[in-house]
């Protein structure tokens, strides 16, 4: 199998991985315990974070915008959407910086992605209603990415671990 | 990318200092964003960036409720003596009506999917950046 072919499949296995978990999150959304908007486990980080360490900052974007689209086309609305992608980007960038800084583990990485994702959503939600009123729905969920975080963090490391996609394509 | 983080299977100590520096993010948020004291509480009703209607809660002598039906999902909010909520609404993520009842100023419950707001401010300073210093 061609090397590009390889790179298209993995990355459509994984979309299809972070989309199946953004759904079964839905399915059983953390808000019931605790009632605060855009709180969320963020199992589909599990696949930035996989897709970053195994294979290329490059397809860790691509799977994670092509995510984003077409989650929003199965149930989301454009607002959704902007949500998903701007919280998605940060705590991707951030996450990408994370990695190269030497001394954390990806308990650290996906604790800052989380914080990044929840920061994202909320400068988004400013930005659609036009007021600061959602800044203060940022630090609890802050505090929750710690918990979130270190959750997907360490599902992220038996994941990275226990798949070892070869290096090579 | 090659990185050694990929690699480790144990927490580090440089992961304890992320986890503070978020905390040390919300601990600041929390004290930039601490509720105004007084006793006049306002309430502030936006839809879309209008205001549709203002309440003194603390003047407010009996219960009152505002039915939104121009909003893209109708609405209803229930208004009593010093506190606020959203009753009803027909929005698809009912976090509005989840945040239950609110009374103190610096409160607010937004409803996103029907870019509605209702804060709540006291009397002397309206907004929180002029506490801060």
């Amino acid at each position: 199998m061609s090397g590009s072919l390889r790179r298209l499949t993995r990355s459509a296995v994984l979309t299809a991985l972070a989309l199946a978990l953004s759904v079964a999150e839905g399915l059983v959304p953390l808000t019931i315990l605790f009632p605060l908007p855009g709180l969320r486990l963020g199992l589909a980080n599990l696949v930035t974070v996989y897709a970053l360490c195994r294979l290329s900052g490059r397809e860790a974007l691509l799977i994670l915008v092509a995510r984003c689209l077409l989650g929003s086309l199965l149930g989301g609305n454009l607002m959704a959407l902007a949500f998903s992608l701007t919280g998605g980007l940060l705590a991707l960038a951030v996450m990408a910086l994370a990695l190269r800084l030497p001394g954390l583990s990806l308990f650290g990485v996906s604790i800052a992605g989380a914080a990044a994702h929840n920061t994202g959503q909320i400068l988004a939600a400013m930005v659609v209603l036009g007021t600061r009123a959602p800044l203060v729905y940022l630090p609890p969920l802050l505090l929750c990415s710690l918990v979130t975080g270190a959750v997907t963090g360490g599902a992220s490391i038996l994941l990275v671990h226990r798949v070892p996609f070869s290096g090579r394509t | 990318m090659r990185s050694p983080a990929a690699e480790r299977r144990r927490p580090t100590p440089w992961d304890a200092v992320v986890a503070l520096a978020v905390v040390a993010f919300a601990v600041v948020l929390i004290f930039l964003l601490r509720p105004t004291q007084g006793s006049a509480v306002t309430a502030v009703i936006t839809l879309d960036g209008e205001t549709v209607a203002q309440y003194r809660l603390d003047q407010l002598d009996q219960p009152e409720t505002l039915t939104l039906n121009e909003a893209p999902y109708p609405l209803t909010i229930a208004i009593e003596p010093g506190r606020i909520c959203i009753d009803h609404s027909e929005c698809p993520s009912q976090d509005c009506v989840h945040t239950g009842w609110i009374s103190r100023s610096g409160q607010q419950i937004i409803c996103l999917p029907n870019r509605l707001v209702i804060s709540l401010s006291g009397s002397e300073a309206e907004e929180f950046d002029a506490v801060t210093g």
